[in-house]
């Protein structure tokens, strides 16, 4: 008896969080797995055509290009990223003056929004009287600016962006990482005659190994799913230069609000399917990482 | 020896300030642009605004609508925060607490939805389910949805849940108390900063939320957020006449999260430093 009416106190605890974890969380995916077989552009009906979808993936040279686009961006965020994030652990870690304030500081870009930094950044870098070339412009470091958004430099501006916005949380992981390393092994090697370098090469990095590795993980996944902050930036453009994957899947689902993406037909049963391939690109490339990256696990 | 110690510091020194800069450097633009004509914006390229139009403020408020932006992000995130502490904290305190056929699907389900994700297709079946309920024309579909995404907060609350200890509801229970009743009484003030430190990061992802709002307010203009409504400024015809509208609707955006930033920087640090463990 007592059990019984235990049960329905749980269940009646557990179901709006139950209910809707299912009906916004799990049917949406469940929707997606099942349009991937059809032709389904949204009106009319959904028409089942197997595989069909996904050979037409593999001839979609718009989607490999954002492919490339991915990896040229994920790879140039966690280059920047990663090192600088564990240089500024590794000093912020120590005894110096004025290091909570500057966590603080380093942390501060991960609390703002995205989007909204990506507006401010886009009038920073706008090519035409943007606020970085008028200055430029004027101590005659440039002489007519530079296209920070044009075809030439836009991924690297994309990526500097992201770059601004990944590194205090990674550096706050690695603090995390580092303060269970404990002080005396510094101090018995320092009477060893090893210097700061040698330490941080031989007692630092090995001891941060499992940590190190989980947070290339993250940084990996989180590098080849963002594309918010492009997609305010940049749009993708120009000329699909900064399209990257998960972008080029949005504008399949919902027509971009800026100039000249708008007219893009909407495409569910496809788009589904190349969410399908997206989603198995970033967990490959995460499997491949975490064996290729096993020994990081293993504190020698 | 000495000389060479403190070229190292000196080297450091500039390293972090010059790193410093770079971080701040963006939002000082903000602050600052905010105060400046257009005019001075865009081809002035001056520090300190020459004069201060605190005006800039106001104009943005009624003209550019951005007091009814701060009203919608207002009510998303609040009502956010609410729902998603309270359907949280329940299913955190019954999975923690009791034994119930279901759990470990329960409890894999959240796992799921927190770690298999593939962008933007969701928001199309989230989207069609709104319609059906006849809520895709208010802001609350993009509260439930955001509700629903609630999975990471459970695992947070549930690893504070552990730290209450159980002689409490024993105690509860030998004088009385019904669960329920053990549960608003007890547990919820308890779990005091766990729900803190939840309320923090769900405040901060659904202020911050671009995406699922920008979808529902697509043919609604009135139930824009501030992130949307700034990000159309940028598409907007007059979009190169109205930067100093952007810099100040950016600065409505951005100053309140850093507020909270600011005081509660600790708990910032610690829950993201924390879910490196869990």
């Amino acid at each position: 008896m007592n059990k019984t009416k235990n049960a329905a106190f749980a269940y009646s605890f557990l179901l709006p969080s139950a209910l809707l974890t299912l009906v916004l969380g799990i049917y949406p995916i469940a929707w997606a797995f099942r349009y991937m077989f059809y032709n389904y552009k949204g009106y009319g009906t959904a028409r089942f055509i197997g595989l069909d979808n996904f050979s037409r993936i593999l001839r979609d040279a718009e989607f490999w290009d954002s492919v490339v686009n991915t990896f040229v961006y994920a790879g140039g965020k966690l280059l920047l990223s990663i090192p600088l994030s564990l240089l500024l652990a590794a000093i912020l870690n120590r005894k110096i003056r004025g290091r909570q304030l500057l966590r603080a500081v380093f942390f501060m870009p991960t609390v703002i929004s995205t989007a909204v930094m990506a507006v401010v950044f886009f009038t920073i870098f706008n090519s035409y009287n943007g606020i970085l070339n008028q200055f430029l412009i004027k101590f005659n470091i440039s002489s007519s600016g530079i296209d920070w958004l044009g075809p030439k430099h836009a991924m690297l501006t994309v990526i500097l962006v992201a770059v601004w916005g990944a590194v205090g949380n990674y550096m706050l992981l690695f603090l995390a990482g580092l303060q269970n390393i404990p002080e005396d092994v510094y101090e018995s090697s320092s009477l060893d005659g090893a210097n700061k370098i040698q330490q941080f090469r031989f007692i630092t990095l090995p001891m941060l190994g499992p940590v190190l590795q989980m947070v290339i993980m993250l940084a990996i996944i989180n590098a080849l799913k963002g594309y918010e902050s492009i997609m305010v930036l940049t749009e993708g453009g120009p000329a699909g230069k900064t399209e990257v994957m998960f972008l080029y899947l949005y504008k399949l689902f919902f027509p971009v609000g800026g100039s000249s993406a708008s007219t893009q037909v909407q495409e569910f049963g496809y788009g589904s399917a190349v969410a399908f391939v997206s989603a198995v690109i970033v967990g490959m490339i995460s499997l491949i990482y975490f064996y290729a990256s096993r020994r990081m696990n293993r504190i020698d | 020896m000495r000389t060479k110690e403190i070229t190292g510091k000196t080297v450091l020194w500039i390293f972090l300030l010059a790193l410093a800069f770079v971080t701040l450097i963006p939002v000082v633009i903000t602050i600052l642009g905010s105060f400046k004509t257009n005019i001075e914006l865009t081809t002035g390229a001056t520090v300190l605004p020459s004069k201060w139009h605190f005006s800039n403020y106001a104009n943005a408020w009624d003209k550019a609508n951005f007091s009814t932006y701060t009203m919608n992000s207002l009510i998303v995130s609040l009502t956010t925060v609410a729902g998603t502490l309270l359907v949280a904290s329940m299913a955190a305190y019954v999975v923690d607490r009791m034994d119930f056929f279901g759990k470990k699907i329960y409890i894999g389900m959240q796992s799921f939805t927190m770690f298999v994700a593939v962008g933007a297709v969701v928001l199309r079946p989230q989207f069609d389910l709104m319609v059906k309920l006849h809520l895709h024309s208010s802001l609350w579909g993009v509260i439930l949805i955001l509700i629903s995404a609630h999975a990471s907060i459970f695992f947070i609350l549930l690893s504070f849940m552990k730290g209450i200890p159980r002689e409490l509801d024993e105690a509860a229970r030998i004088d009385g108390s019904s669960l329920g009743r053990t549960f608003w009484t007890i547990i919820l003030p308890l779990l005091g900063p766990g729900l803190g430190v939840g309320a923090l990061f769900t405040f901060r992802g659904a202020w911050n939320e671009y995406l699922l709002p920008l979808v529902f307010t697509m043919t609604k203009p009135e139930l824009q957020t501030l992130t949307v409504g700034l990000a159309n400024l940028k598409y907007g015809i007059s979009a190169a006449s109205q930067t100093h509208y952007m810099m100040a609707g950016a600065c409505l955006s951005i100053l309140p999260i850093l507020v909270a930033y600011v005081f509660a920087n600790k708990s910032f640090m610690q829950m993201t430093a924390g879910s490196l463990k869990g």
